[in-house]
Formats: structure tokens, C-alpha cells, sequence
């Protein structure tokens, strides 16, 4: 088998500018797991490494207020050595998940999925980079390196939602299946992206089969599948926390009610701080009903490319779901450049890319101002989670804006290139 | 020279006293202690005991014993209660060994712990919750804020003083108000729960104004069992009240309480300091020590004695100063100078008011203080309102024996420990810092970490500090910021962290050491409080132009521009346009025939 060198290139150079990273700043790490950007209540490396002291002095690490990632998180970390007197092993683990995240990212990319899918052609095929340029992309992505350093624990939900999109795309359904149960045990939310990577699949399926499966069954076979990878890792759970009921509240519970409110930089923190007390369970059950309706709205309307909808819905996510982190971002920022072909019909690029790269130089400053400093208050920082979030919704509605227009030129492939308004 | 402090000599005469609880049944005994302390400070100790026979207890016939608290406790199931009040602070390095060896004191502002018999813990906390607020109305204090967040269930910080026929069902609660400020709302119902009612004996000293104007002062309430192995229980309490007041500031009269400064050919300099001349001064202490009277001090003379109190032990004030010193007292009192040289009482008649008077005296003799066992003192460390580091330094000043004691901290939730980072200094007599692994110094721990608003943070130590050395216990935090409404009207003003409290295991027959900390102030980031509105509204906005941008893209149609404006024509507006455009052209037509 030849090896491609440059690929070879580019994941060797990214593994040892992390390593450089860490050799030359040995605070680094510790300075990014404390940032409110990188680490949040539910993937914070700070609280997984209390989590973990507890366990393994057999105190139940759920009993108490701090920790609130998934169970099985606890001896897979008790397995690396101690990370204060020997932090390079946890590192290296961190470097090659990434660079396994890379590798399914380039997979999904080879595969063209996301310019010729059974239902759909992209017109503008040859815009396009290749799965080398596109794990390059994410590896050299600031914000994926920060949340690589700071040993954020929302890599592996990363992981988890790349290798299930990249074993849909190759054609293995069930470990699709499977690695979206282990995402969605570690942090809930991917599950939400089932019905869109369950079409994934059944497309792929139902292209290479002469005759296409029953898509009700598919969805229902699928559906079993998920759930009982799910109910597998949470009976394994049980066997670690011996409470299931502790642990369950602990974490998926910590995700849906939301008690935790240090800031972060989506939209949930502060609201809720500031929410009436009587209005607090109307509004978390409304901003939840809200970041699930964009699932079906997309699914109904974007049915030909189901990758786009796993797209938009991460970017959804990464805007609105309780404890985003710029990890949620790098993410979106991993799955649009697939997406290439698309760039020259999006309107607002310009925009959506300065709103972003303002609030992200500008956060870390205001935070500054509000806590240390103390020259000014909490809306400083409030102000620029809000430009954050408006620069990602725009950027993510204008490119379901250019999918759209990319459908409609397919459908219509003589009006290529002219003018469009949408009645 | 030998000399005796004070303070085993107060521990000594509890000794003697718990020694003889039989002959103490259903008995009244008050007794002050005053003692001169250095700069110019009095220590002056109450001590008011009351007991009653346990039978009669639970007839409710209480007769010394304050009716109004004994029905709390009966109602609550409360076998043993210990209630404090203080402010201030205690000057070890000044002022030695606390009194009643720690004891008889409480971390700054309110602290109270009880043995509440219940079958089950969830019965024990709702017997608690009706003691709290009983406690509160009786004392005026706050102490309805003890909630679940502020109760903790200490495993080896404390044991019961008292005798308790079975301690199974005995639960240890435990609960603190470090904010709360002691005043003289709660002195008022404390005087009332005395037999004479702050009208006669030595409770006629006490004068809010001067009390809560000490630099350090304790108030407490201790209720327990006793059962002597040879006869019937009885029920004690135990009221004490324990003060330094500065005789300088003291002394200075009510209508004028603006310090004057010292005249110049008053003052006593250091002459050997270098910077020293006729227009620079290190003030030195008066070598004759200060000039005071109970007068002076207290405002007020001590109003005879209490006639329910045992006409036995008549020697109700005692005064420890050494005995070359002049003391005057008011006739009808009986001065009686003890052997050890410093010691003397007095016994006062029952009808004449009372006063004594030191006047300035140099002095030969001193009365030597001993050294406290272990130094301690807790801070906060870091800067910003994300994080934080708890310090504890404990300093052994022994030369010869390691003292091992127990740590005991609860924490509120929003301060967020992180236990991981425990870390252990200890300087040892060469001076040199070095740092060692935590589980080195800790023998044993006891950890209950909190859950947001429903309980706080528990943390006992067990740990053992060598000889002639300070040892530096760290570890990290996190400060959590609140929903809006859970901050206090002074947000900014910072959330005050309860006292550790310090419990020295080192002598196991005797009575054991406490020492309390100072009480903390961490500052919490806050929320703009004035915009719970705006927020809500821009927020809401974002969300609505993201929710709207998307499903409008979703729900239109793709066409277009010229296909657009065909469309348009067919449109609502397209059509009333078209109405409009024909009417104005009827209206011309029409003007164009009347020309």
C-alpha cells in the first residue's frame, strides 16, 4: 500500500507542533484547562482529574458536586500514569486522538459524499479540496489545538460523532451506530444526530444494493442498534458507579437542567443567572424544544444531503446547546470545509468570518476586564458570547443558504450562476 | 520561679467542679476571673452553672435550669447543646493559650452543635431544623438560616462532654453563621436565662456598649448530662462569657469616646531606637502597667451577689495579678490571697456594691503566659473572582513533641474545592521549605464533597505536625457564580467562609484543645443585577434572528431574480398594485375629458 506523505506530512507536523507546544510552555496546558472558553462544567479536565481522585479512593465521585462526565471516563483515565508528576503520557493519548479525529475526517472527505450522494450532485464538483487539506485544516485549527492542549474531554465526543459520520460514508452502518451511542453516552447531544446519520446510511445502502431496504425498518433497525450500544455502555457504568440513579442525575441530568452556571461562551449562563425564579423550567424547556426543532426542520428540507444536515446541526449545536466550548466550534469549523464547493455562493462570509475572529480575540480580554481587573461587569463578556453566537448563526445560515441555491441549480442547470431570491 | 497561668487554674477549678457533680446537684455557682493582659488589655471571664436533677427535668420542673430553653430542647429531643456567639479575634502570639483552653469558644459570629436523639438521619435533620428555629427566636440570632447548605455532620471533630446512657441514637449536628453579627440583641435574652437575671451578682457587669465594644469577646451555652457512677443524672448548663477589653479604650467615657492623644511630656519613648529624637517617638508600654477599676472598665459597679447562688463558695471574683501588686476593693469585701502568688479572690457582701481599683505600680514579678500548643491560621490566597487557593499553616513552637489534632472545615457550595490539588510544606527548624506529599503529614481524612445548593463542603483531617516545625497545607478552588437572586443585597461586599476548627488530640485523659480560625470573605463574581430584563430580551433576540434566518431559508422557495418578479406580479401586492395604477389612470382619463 503506498503511503501518502503528504498526508504522512501533515499528521507528523501536527503531532509535533503539539509537542513542541508542551515542551516549550509546560503551563500551557494547565493555563488552557483553566479558560472558560476551552473547559466547561461537563468536559473540564480539572474536574475529570477530582473525579478521578475520588474514584480511586473509592469515594463515589457523583455524590458531590464537581464531576459530571460519563462513568467510563474514570478508568480509562486511572490507566495513564499520574498527570502532575508525568504529564506527557496524557498528552500523547490527547495528540493521537486528534489525529484519529483527522484521519475519519479525511476518510468522510475522500469518500465525496459531500458533493455526490445518491440523491444529490453538487454542480460545482471540481471546487473542492482533498481529505489531506481538509485534516490539515482541522489539525492546524487554533481553536482544535487549544482544546487538544487543554485535554478537554469533548475530544472524544468529537471522536465519537466523526467516526460515526465516517463509518456511514465507508458503508459500516452498525459501527456507525455504534460510535454515535458511545458520543451520545459521553455527552447526550449527539443523539439528536441519529435520524440525519440514519439516512446517511441508508442512502449508502440503499446505493450500493440493487433494491433499496424499507426505510422505515432501516430507520427502526438503526434505532435498535443505537439504543442498545447505548444501554450497553450505561449497564457498564452501573458495574463502575454502582448507583445508577447518582450517576444518571450526575450527568444527563447536569445537562438538562442546567445548574451549573459558570460562564461560558454560549448563550444559557447568563440567561439563567439572570432568569426569574418562576420562569426558570419554562425556559430551559423552551431553549431545549428550540435547539431540537432545527432537526427536524433540516432533515425535512435538506433530505438530499443528509452530511449537510450532520454539519448544520453541529454548527446548531456549537451555538445553542447549554455547555458549548470552542471544541463544539472546532468541530463545525472541521465538517464545513467539505463544504468547498459552496463557499462562492454564500453572501456574508465576510461578516460571519469578523464577527468571529473579533469576539474571539476580544473574549479572553473582556474576561480579563470582568474578573481580574475588575474595570468592568459581567455584560462585557455577555456582550461578546453574544457576537460569537451571531457570527456562527450567520455563518450556518448562509451556508443552508448556499445548499439550498446548490440544490436548486441542480434541479435547474441552466439558470447556473444567475441571480436568486428566495419566495 | 514556678508560675501557673490562668488558665489551668480555670481548668483546674472546672476539674474540681466536674469532679463533684453530686454535691453540685441542683445548685447555682457564678464566678468572674480578671486578668490583666499585655497592651493594656483585661481578660474578664463569666462563668454562670446552673444544674438540675434529670428527674425533674423531665417533669419540666427546672428550677435553675431556664424554662424557656429546656421545653426547646425537650420539643427538639436535644441531649446535649453547645451554642456560641463571638467576634473579635484571639491574639495567641499576645495573649497565650485561649481560656478554657478553647473550649468554651466559637468561630466568628454564630456556631452551634447538638445531640439530637432520632432514630434516622432525615428525623435527626428535622429535629435540627425545629431547634435552629426555636434557638433563633429565643436568641434573636439569624440561626434560621441554618439550612441543609450550612449543617454538617462532623465524624471526629467533636464528642460529647456529657454522660449519655446510650449514644446510638445520638445524632452530631453541626451548623455555623459566620456572617452573623453579636450584638446586644443577643446579650438580652442570654442575661434572662440566668437565675438572677443580670439584676444582682456578677452578671450586673454586663454592659452591651462594653461587651460588644471588645476586641475579642465569646459568648456560650453548653447543656449536657451528667451521670456520676454513683447516683442520679442531672442536667447542667453551663453559660460563660469570655472578653478582652482594651483598658485604654474602655476608659474612655461614653459622651467622649474620640481618643485624645498622649501629651508629649507624657510620653514614654525607646530610647535606644536609632530614628529616636525630640520630634520622633517609639512609644514604649508603661512598665507600671494601667491604672483600672471595674468602674472604669465595665461602666458600672458589680451590684452585690446573686442570693440563689451557693452561700458556700462566697469568692465569686477573682483577680490574677501578683500579689505585691495594691489592689483596692469597696468595704464588705473579703480579699483572700491564694498560695500560688498571683491568685486572689474575693468574697463579696450581699448588699453593698462591689468595685476594685488598681492604680499604677511598677512591678517585680510578672505573670507568665504560656505558649499556645499550635498556631494556626487560614487565608485565602490568588487574585480574581474565578479561582482561588485555600493556605492553612499550623506552626508546632514546641521543641520536643509533635502535635497531632484534626482539621475540621465546611465550606459553602459555591466555593468548590478541589481536593486533587492538596499539597503539604513544611519548614522544618533549619528553615528550609520543602515540599512533600500531603499523604505524608495526613493520617486520615474524611471528605463529603458538596452538592449545589443542598449541602456544603465537609472536610476533616487527621494530621500530625514534628516538633519545632510549620507545616503549609494548600489546595485549589473554584468560586461559582449564582443565579441572580442568590446573591445578598452587599454582593460585592464578598460570602464569609466559616472558621476550621482546630482540635489537638495530644493529651487523651484531659479535656481536649480547640482552636478556632479566623472567619473568611471571598469575593464571588458577580452578574450586572440591574438587567435581568435586557438580558432576557437579548438573548431572546439572538435566538430569535438565528431560529428566524434559518426557517425562512428553510420554508422559501429558490428562484430566480426575473422568475421572482413574474411571480410578483401574481402576487397580493402585485395585484393591488396593478388596482391602484388602474384607478389613478381612470381618474386622469376623466380630468383629460372635463378639459
Amino acid at each position: 500500500m503506498a503511503v501518502d506523505r503528504r498526508k504522512v506530512a501533515v499528521f507528523g507536523a501536527a503531532f509535533v507542533l503539539r509537542l513542541l507546544l508542551i515542551c516549550l510552555f509546560p503551563s500551557l496546558p494547565d493555563l488552557l484547562t483553566g479558560r472558560v472558553e476551552v473547559s466547561t462544567p461537563v468536559n473540564s479536565f480539572k474536574r475529570l482529574q477530582e473525579g478521578l481522585y475520588l474514584y480511586t479512593r473509592n469515594v463515589s465521585p457523583y455524590d458531590g458536586g464537581v464531576f459530571h462526565q460519563a462513568p467510563l471516563l474514570l478508568p480509562l483515565f486511572s490507566l495513564l500514569p499520574d498527570v502532575n508528576s508525568n504529564p506527557i503520557p496524557t498528552a500523547i493519548f490527547y495528540f493521537l486522538v486528534d489525529l484519529v479525529n483527522a484521519h475519519a475526517l479525511a476518510t468522510i472527505s475522500e469518500s465525496g459524499q459531500s458533493v455526490q450522494s445518491r440523491l444529490h450532485s453538487a454542480m460545482r464538483k471540481h471546487i473542492r479540496w482533498d481529505g489531506t487539506s481538509v485534516a490539515a485544516w482541522f489539525l492546524f485549527n487554533p481553536f482544535t489545538i487549544a482544546t487538544c492542549l487543554a485535554r478537554s474531554t469533548s475530544v472524544f465526543t468529537t471522536s465519537g460523532i466523526l467516526l460515526a459520520v465516517s463509518n456511514a460514508v465507508s458503508g459500516n452502518t452498525l459501527n456507525a451506530m455504534l460510535a454515535l451511542g458511545l458520543a451520545s453516552y459521553l455527552s447526550m447531544y449527539p443523539a439528536l444526530l441519529f435520524v440525519p446519520l440514519a439516512l446517511l446510511c441508508y442512502d449508502q445502502r440503499a446505493q450500493k444494493s440493487a433494491q433499496a431496504p424499507s426505510s422505515g425498518l432501516f430507520i427502526l433497525q438503526h434505532g435498535a442498534i443505537l439504543s442498545g450500544s447505548i444501554a450497553g455502555l450505561l449497564g457498564l457504568s452501573i458495574l463502575i458507579t454502582g448507583n445508577f440513579w447518582e450517576f444518571m442525575s450526575a450527568t444527563y441530568g447536569f445537562h438538562l437542567l442546567v445548574p451549573d452556571l459558570t460562564p461560558n461562551v454560549g448563550l444559557w449562563w447568563y440567561f439563567f443567572i439572570e432568569m426569574f425564579d418562576s420562569f426558570r423550567e419554562f425556559f430551559l424547556g423552551v431553549f431545549w424544544l428550540h435547539l431540537a426543532s432545527y432537526v427536524g426542520g433540516l432533515t425535512a428540507r435538506l433530505r438530499r444531503q443528509p452530511l449537510f444536515i450532520i454539519t448544520s446541526l453541529l454548527g446548531v449545536f456549537a451555538v445553542f446547546k447549554p455547555y458549548p466550548s470552542i471544541s463544539d466550534a472546532s468541530l463545525y469549523f472541521a465538517l464545513l470545509p467539505l463544504y468547498r464547493h459552496l463557499f462562492p455562493l454564500m453572501r456574508y462570509t465576510f461578516f460571519a468570518i469578523s464577527a468571529l475572529l473579533y469576539s474571539s480575540l476580544l473574549g479572553p480580554a473582556f474576561y480579563h476586564l470582568w474578573i481580574y481587573a475588575g474595570s468592568g461587569n459581567a455584560n462585557f463578556f455577555y456582550a461578546i458570547t453574544l457576537v460569537w453566537s451571531l457570527g456562527l448563526s450567520i455563518l450556518l445560515a448562509d451556508s443552508i443558504f448556499a445548499a439550498l441555491r446548490d440544490e436548486w441549480e441542480q434541479d435547474h442547470p441552466e439558470r447556473k450562476g444567475q441571480e436568486v431570491k428566495q419566495v | 520561679m514556678t508560675v501557673y497561668s490562668l488558665f489551668s487554674f480555670l481548668l483546674a477549678l472546672a476539674v474540681t467542679l466536674w469532679s463533684s457533680p453530686v454535691s453540685a446537684s441542683s445548685d447555682y455557682h457564678e464566678q468572674l476571673f480578671l486578668q490583666p493582659l499585655p497592651q493594656s488589655s483585661l481578660l474578664a471571664s463569666f462563668n454562670f452553672r446552673g444544674n438540675t436533677s434529670q428527674q425533674s427535668f423531665d417533669n419540666q420542673h427546672f428550677q435553675y435550669f431556664p424554662r424557656a430553653l429546656g421545653q426547646i430542647l425537650q420539643h427538639a429531643h436535644t441531649k446535649e447543646l453547645h451554642l456560641r456567639f463571638s467576634t473579635g479575634r484571639w491574639d495567641a502570639e499576645s495573649w497565650g493559650p485561649r481560656p478554657w483552653n478553647g473550649s468554651k469558644e466559637g468561630g466568628t459570629g454564630v456556631e452551634l452543635w447538638a445531640w439530637i436523639d432520632a432514630a434516622d438521619d432525615e428525623e435527626a435533620f428535622a429535629k435540627w431544623i425545629t431547634l435552629t428555629q426555636s434557638l433563633s427566636g429565643l436568641f434573636c440570632a439569624s440561626l434560621n438560616f441554618v439550612d441543609s447548605t450550612r449543617t454538617t455532620r462532623p465524624v471526629v471533630s467533636f464528642e460529647p462532654t456529657g454522660d449519655h446512657p446510650k449514644v446510638d441514637g445520638l445524632h452530631l449536628l453541626h451548623g455555623t453563621l459566620p456572617g452573623e453579627v453579636v450584638c446586644t440583641e443577643n446579650l438580652t435574652p442570654f442575661l434572662k436565662l440566668l437565675p438572677c437575671k443580670g439584676k444582682a451578682g456578677i452578671s450586673t457587669l454586663f454592659d452591651g456598649h462594653k461587651l460588644f465594644d471588645a476586641a475579642w469577646q465569646s459568648m456560650s451555652v453548653d447543656m449536657r448530662p451528667i451521670c456520676p457512677s454513683d447516683g442520679d443524672c442531672i442536667v447542667q448548663i453551663e453559660q460563660t462569657v469570655d472578653m478582652v477589653l482594651d483598658i485604654e479604650r474602655s476608659k474612655r467615657p461614653r459622651s467622649n469616646p474620640i481618643p485624645r492623644p498622649v501629651p508629649n511630656e507624657q510620653l514614654l519613648c525607646d530610647t535606644s531606637k536609632p530614628y529616636n529624637s525630640h520630634d520622633t517617638c517609639y512609644p514604649l508600654e508603661k512598665a507600671s502597667g494601667n491604672a483600672w477599676s471595674l468602674q472604669e472598665v465595665f461602666g458600672r459597679t458589680l451590684n452585690g451577689v446573686c442570693p440563689l447562688a451557693d452561700s458556700d463558695e462566697q469568692q465569686s471574683v477573682c483577680l490574677r495579678v501578683p500579689h505585691e501588686r495594691q489592689v483596692f476593693h469597696s468595704e464588705g469585701a473579703v480579699e483572700q490571697k491564694k498560695a500560688d502568688g498571683f491568685t486572689r479572690c474575693f468574697s463579696l457582701s450581699s448588699s453593698q456594691p462591689f468595685d476594685l481599683s488598681i492604680p499604677e505600680q511598677a512591678v517585680q514579678t510578672e505573670v507568665a503566659l504560656e505558649e499556645p500548643v499550635l498556631h494556626a491560621e487560614r487565608t485565602i490566597v490568588g487574585h480574581g473572582q474565578e479561582r482561588g487557593g485555600m493556605r492553612i499553616i499550623f506552626g508546632n513552637p514546641s521543641k520536643t513533641t509533635d502535635v497531632d489534632f484534626i482539621l475540621f472545615e465546611s465550606l459553602p457550595w459555591y466555593l468548590r474545592p478541589y481536593i486533587h490539588t492538596l499539597q503539604a510544606t513544611i519548614t522544618g527548624p533549619d528553615g528550609v521549605p520543602r515540599e512533600v506529599p500531603a499523604s505524608e503529614l495526613v493520617t486520615g481524612t474524611f471528605y463529603r464533597p458538596a452538592i449545589d445548593r443542598e449541602r456544603g463542603t465537609q472536610l476533616e483531617l487527621a494530621l500530625s505536625v514534628p516538633a519545632a516545625s510549620t507545616v503549609t497545607l494548600t489546595y485549589d478552588f473554584e468560586k461559582a457564580i449564582l443565579r441572580y437572586n442568590e446573591y445578598p443585597p452587599d454582593a460585592n461586599r464578598g460570602f464569609n467562609v466559616a472558621p476550621a476548627v482546630i482540635r489537638i488530640l495530644n493529651a487523651p485523659d484531659s479535656a481536649p484543645i480547640y482552636i478556632r480560625s479566623t472567619s473568611l470573605l471571598l469575593p464571588l463574581p458577580t452578574p450586572d443585577f440591574s438587567m435581568p430584563y435586557n438580558v432576557i430580551i437579548l438573548t431572546s433576540t439572538v435566538i430569535a434572528l438565528a431560529f428566524g434566518t434559518v426557517f425562512n431559508i428553510l420554508v422559501r422557495r429558490v428562484v430566480s431574480v426575473d422568475e421572482a418578479a413574474a411571480l410578483g406580479a401574481q402576487s397580493l401586492k402585485g395585484r393591488i398594485l396593478g388596482k391602484l395604477v388602474a384607478i389613478r389612470d381612470r381618474i386622469k382619463k376623466k380630468e383629460t375629458k372635463v378639459e
